[in-house]
């Protein structure tokens, strides 16, 4: 065992190490402080001292409001300021960390990952008497951790000679900004007149618009010499309606809109806009018929092409670890939770006119607004661009600072639940105009003797609002070895140009290996930015202490070569009994 | 030994709720007439469908809350939260067989799912719509639900007597003045620090927080048979905890919680201090107590352990749905008549009195969330059980409700406790109870007994696949020795058995204590007293509590302001 040279030093006697933190806040001068003695002094009898320790505290104000037909059902505002400690024992090559075991239940232990509450003025001795205790608890939960971890390898060979941390040079960084306010009040506001949008709509039988407003900042100390504070606003629309048809179909779409803060939302009606949109879809929608079946090519686009590339590739694009299990059972539960891409590198994933770059440094695209960057990532890595894919080969995967075989470093990548994108971008070469990529959906559906061929502008669907038992497989759900997408807004093409709208259409089977077949991707792209759902199970951190995470996605149309689009399963509920109360005059 | 809110029986003065409605202030609810219409507009229909509606309530509940939290000194949290709530409770069939009947063999007989559902208030016409759509998607369930019923019976045992499910109420009205939603968080914010900043003093305190929270409760409720209520619950409560830990690593907390009906009604800041030096005294002592023996043998509960042992042991098991649920294990539904306490102690619920001495009660309300009006329901007289607690779901004997069908929002009401109330004809002092105590020791020669000064909860099988055993979680236990010495012990829960827990229940004293709580079962959290005397019970059980194996922090406690030099390290690369 590794025996750390780490000298004891005393306050008085120490060399400085450090940049001179003489502006720091009280909140990071109580995490330098408490970091130093926790370094210096923390040992439990002769077991290990840490040989890395972290902060991050993430202070957040935060607003919410719902709205349903001009009127507020709900509000609140908060403010807290949490503290996440993570101590790792052992050294770089095996640590306390990647190591998926049993629950300790209730115990300090279990708990010793959770973020603590920190007071949220600048009371010195308060902050750090809570660091002090967070600190020892997850020093404890890690020689415990390790020890399992050391037991479970015992009679194993590894085969693999991953380290479990990576180095990294110390960086610091801060942006100097104050930790600003929200307005609840004007969030509100918001949220009220948007909903109010339906309340002349007979046809839309439900309907909901939640807003979020939240600042955050995080601070972030390391006992290799890193430390950020930086501001993080986010701000957030989301509305919801569905109706039935005259059969008692169900019809439901939704959609978000993200902005960094909440003027940038309110600014214009760009907003109400998109709802009556929703609206008038959902009113189209209800004269449109059904589809039974049908197999061949696809052309998904706008939304509906970066729905797909946020549910199927992006989560196949993070370096995921797969840690040391406690036993067998636990070993099995976590084969099926591997990225398949892990071991794609350097295969060919795309066709070959396609790259994909992940690029946090930038803040627009083509003029349009990205709000998926960062200047350093939640291990205090800072931030620059990947190329993932290039002319159709996966070169490298988004990672921090937990490797994976074959990438050994970090990407800058860490979101504070793991690796995840920021700014994804699809970049296509000599890629065509919308007239032209229909034009190709025809040649191929033309190939195969199809009648006709499908384009979907939308991807969405089942929410549970309307109908008893709301069916499963809504916006995306599993099937089989692909996902499942409902395609709100879904045409048949016909080869003189003619276009039926179709209702209640499901995408099934598409995975990622669909992707390598991708026909055709059009010149111009489509901007959209969405909450980033972290499904990494794998994550020995399984805390997230640092609210929405925010990508952008910048996709061209695609256009994929086999697709199933068909009805969803189950019955069609019974339209309304009573008829609507009348509208008030 | 110390108890909270104390006060003599020959003082105790039960306030009644001040009249709010005059019969003449109704001047109207806008909310309730769109209620009204809508119920009326929505009935109509259902009622002539094929399986018909013949019941439909609709209850709104409006939640503000602002609760702001500290610990070691600093304020850790600010919230404030407002939401407004539907229930619907329609019912098709007819008051004998309903949707709501319980299906057996399924858990919990289909009830108590959680369906929270919002809605909005300021325009009617939102409201309207937004009850038409819900009551729709609620009637379709409850159709669906009775035929699962009607084929629930055909193939499963039955009880010999059929009890109808629903039964008819009365119409009321009411119209409660709404209550200024105020609280001056500056005031609060300093408050919180001032109570959570003893605790750093004390190197031994691992855990201390305080918060406040102030929530006004607006409730208006209408049913098809009439009913028309708009009800107003302002309430505070203010809680503290701290916690330690001993050597061997035993968590070992203490808490204080404080309720009032405005924030003005809680004690004021030199009560508070008073109580959190108490603590940290009381945290410190415990830390270095010795650990208690399993033990039988007789002993004391203060009135506020008392409380909680009625509550969990005697309240949970008079609630009157129990009695007709095959999977609980009804251990009173035979002791009708019979004795289960000494003569001199009646057990009564009561959620119309809203003060014990001066402490306001968590459990009182005008009307239940059914619309019938609370009532005092004499469970136990002269020691002998006379009824249960109901809500308008009957039970064999018992049709109608006395006003004790709660719920939170978002649950299906079922019976459950409001005030419960120890009341005893035969008081001693508190001296002469210690007396008894003592002779008892002597007269068995037992070492010492038991005083349970303070309890933090507890819980309690009801149902039959369990032992039907209760434990309720003590925090100060002292041993008594018949020469009266008392010595602190720690590491023990008290634990037993419904019927032979009553059973060993002797005497009373006349020191009275209020435990305000929030307590859960099926239909939620409500919001529950107990208020009970010291009692002598001539035999309890005490086993040794579970404990934490985690060991007391490695570093002294941090120094409370920084250092002149920033303590340094050296990186380990």
């Amino acid at each position: 065992m590794t025996r750390h040279k780490a000298p004891i030093l005393t306050a008085l006697a120490c060399a400085a190490c450090l940049p001179c933190s003489a502006g720091d806040s009280e909140l990071m001068r109580a995490m330098r402080d408490e970091m130093g003695r926790a370094v210096n002094e923390l040992q439990l009898g002769e077991m290990e001292k840490p040989f890395f320790i972290s902060y991050l505290v993430r202070e957040v104000t935060e607003a919410n409001a719902t709205a349903e037909l001009g009127s507020v059902v709900s509000r609140s505002e908060s403010s807290t300021r949490r503290l996440t400690v993570q101590v790792r024992v052992g050294d770089k090559s095996l640590d306390s960390t990647n190591f998926f075991g049993q629950s300790r239940g209730s115990s300090a232990l279990a708990r010793a990952d959770f973020p603590v509450a920190l007071p949220l003025g600048d009371d010195y001795g308060a902050i750090r008497r809570q660091i002090w205790l967070a600190t020892d608890r997850s020093y404890k939960s890690a020689l415990d951790r390790i020890a399992r971890k050391r037991a479970a390898l015992q009679n194993e060979t590894r085969i693999d000679d991953v380290p479990d941390f990576s180095d990294q040079e110390p960086h610091t960084y801060a942006d100097g900004e104050a930790l600003g306010g929200v307005n609840l009040e004007r969030l509100e506001a918001l949220v009220r007149d948007l909903s109010d949008v339906f309340s002349g709509m007979g046809h839309v039988s439900a309907s909901e618009v939640r807003g979020s407003a939240t600042v955050n900042r995080f601070s972030y100390v390391n006992s290799e010499g890193s430390s950020f504070v930086r501001s993080a606003p986010t701000a957030s629309i989301n509305v919801q309606a569905g109706t039935q048809a005259g059969d008692g179909t169900v019809l439901e779409d939704s959609f978000s809109v993200y902005a960094l803060k909440l003027d940038e939302l309110s600014e214009g009606d760009n907003i109400a806009v998109l709802v009556r949109e929703l609206a008038e879809r959902l009113d189209a929608l209800r004269d449109a018929s059904h589809i039974e079946r049908y197999t061949g090519p696809v052309l998904f686009q706008g939304q509906a092409a970066v729905e797909l590339v946020q549910r199927v590739l992006a989560p196949k694009l993070l370096a995921l670890r797969m840690p040391v299990a406690e036993d067998a059972r636990m070993g099995r539960f976590l084969e099926q939770q591997m990225n398949p891409y892990v071991d794609k590198i350097g295969s060919r994933v795309l066709p070959r006119f396609l790259n994909v770059v992940d690029d946090p440094t930038i803040n627009s695209i083509d003029g349009s607004p990205l709000l998926g960057g960062y200047p350093v990532d939640f291990e205090g890595v800072p931030s620059s661009p990947t190329a993932l894919i290039q002319r159709g080969f996966l070169r490298t995967l988004l990672s921090n600072r937990t490797p994976v075989p074959g990438i050994l470093s970090s990407s800058g990548s860490d979101r504070g639940s793991g690796p995840a994108p920021s700014n994804l971008i699809v970049e296509s070469r000599d890629g065509l105009s919308k007239s032209e990529m229909l034009e190709e959906l025809l040649a191929v559906a033309d190939e195969r003797e199809l009648e006709y061929a499908i384009r979907v502008e939308r991807v969405g669907g089942s929410l549970g609002m309307i109908g008893g038992r709301a069916r499963r497989g809504g916006p995306s759900s599993r099937s089989g070895d692909g996902v499942q997408l409902g395609a709100v807004v879904a045409y048949k093409v016909y080869p003189d140009g003619r276009e039926q709208l179709v209702r209640q259409a499901v995408a099934v089977g598409v995975s990622e290996s669909s992707f390598r077949d991708i026909v055709a991707a059009s010149e111009g792209r489509t901007v959209h930015t969405a909450s980033f759902q972290f499904r990494n199970r794998l994550a020995s951190r399984v805390i997230l202490a640092q609210g929405p995470t925010l990508v952008s996605y910048v996709v061209p149309s695609l256009l994929f070569e086999d697709v199933t689009i068909r009805r969803p399963q189950g019955n069609i509920p019974r339209p309304p009994i009573v008829p609507q109360p009348p509208l008030p005059e | 030994m110390r108890s909270l809110p104390r006060f003599g029986f020959g003082a105790l003065a039960w306030c009644l709720f001040p009249t709010l409605l005059a019969p003449s202030a109704r001047a109207g609810d806008a909310v309730l007439d769109a209620l009204r219409e809508e119920l009326d507009r929505s009935l109509e229909v259902l009622s002539e469908q094929d399986t018909p509606a013949y019941f439909l309530s609709y209850e709104i509940s409006e939640e503000r809350n602002v609760s702001i939290g500290a610990s070691f000194g600093g304020v850790t949290a600010r919230v404030e939260r407002e939401r407004r709530y539907l229930d619907i409770d329609i019912r098709v069939g007819g008051y004998e067989l309903d949707n709501t009947h319980p299906v057996r063999g399924m858990r919990g007989g289909g009830s108590g799912r959680y369906s929270p559902l919002s809605v909005p208030l300021s325009d009617l016409g939102a409201l309207r719509k937004v009850l038409w759509f819900h009551t729709d998607k609620r009637y379709k369930d409850a159709i669906e639900q009775l035929t699962r019923v009607k084929t629930n019976i055909q193939v499963t045992v039955q009880d010999d007597v059929r009890v109808a499910d629903f039964s008819p109420g009365s119409p009321e009205k009411a119209l409660e003045d709404p209550v200024d939603f105020a609280i001056d968080r500056p005031l609060w914010e300093g408050r919180l620090e001032r109570y959570t900043a003893p605790f750093s003093q004390s190197d031994h305190v691992y855990a201390a927080d305080a918060s406040i929270s102030f929530t006004v409760v607006t409730r208006w409720f209408v049913n098809s048979e009439g009913t028309e209520i708009r009800t107003v619950e302002p309430y505070a409560r203010l809680f503290v905890a701290a916690s330690t830990k001993a050597e061997d690593g035993m968590s070992l907390p203490r808490y204080e919680s404080f309720f009032g009906r405005s924030p003005d009604r809680l004690p004021d800041e030199s009560t508070v201090l008073a109580a959190v030096d108490e603590m940290v005294r009381d945290l410190e002592a415990l830390r270095v107590a010795p650990l208690a023996d399993p033990y039988t043998g007789p002993a004391i509960l203060s009135g506020r352990a008392s409380g909680v042992f009625f509550h969990e042991v005697l309240g949970h098991r008079v609630e009157g749905h129990r009695q007709r649920s095959q999977e609980d294990a009804q251990t009173f539904k035979k002791m009708l008549g019979k004795p289960v306490l000494p003569a001199t102690f009646a057990v009564v619920f009561d959620p119309t009195v809203s003060r014990a001495g001066s402490t306001d009660l968590a459990g009182s309300y005008r009307y239940d969330n059914q619309g019938v009006k609370g009532r005092r329901v004499g469970v136990i007289e002269a020691g002998v059980l006379k009824r249960f607690l109901m809500s308008r779901s009957p039970i064999a004997g018992f049709s109608g409700s006395n006003g004790h069908g709660r719920k939170q929002a978002g649950y299906a009401p079922v019976s459950r406790q409001s005030n419960l109330l120890v009341e005893v004809s035969e008081a001693h002092s508190s001296a002469q109870l210690k007396q008894l105590l003592v002779d008892r020791l002597r007269e068995e020669g037992k070492e010492y007994g038991l005083y349970f000064q303070d309890i933090q909860g507890g819980f309690t099988f009801t149902g039959r696949t369990m032992p039907n055993a209760f434990n309720v979680l003590p925090i100060m236990v002292y041993r008594i020795y018949p020469g009266g010495r008392e010595e602190l012990v720690r590491g023990v829960d008290l634990i037993g058995t419904p019927l032979t827990a009553f059973s060993k229940v002797e005497a009373a004293s006349d020191e009275i204590a209020v435990f305000n709580g929030t307590c859960g079962a099926e239909s939620g959290g409500v919001p529950v007293s107990a208020v009970s005397p010291e009692i002598l019970v001539s035999q309890v059980e005490v086993q040794k509590k579970a404990k934490s194996q985690d060991t007391l922090p490695l570093l002294s406690p941090p120094p409370a302001t920084a250092p002149p030099h920033t303590v340094r390290w050296e990186t380990v690369r």
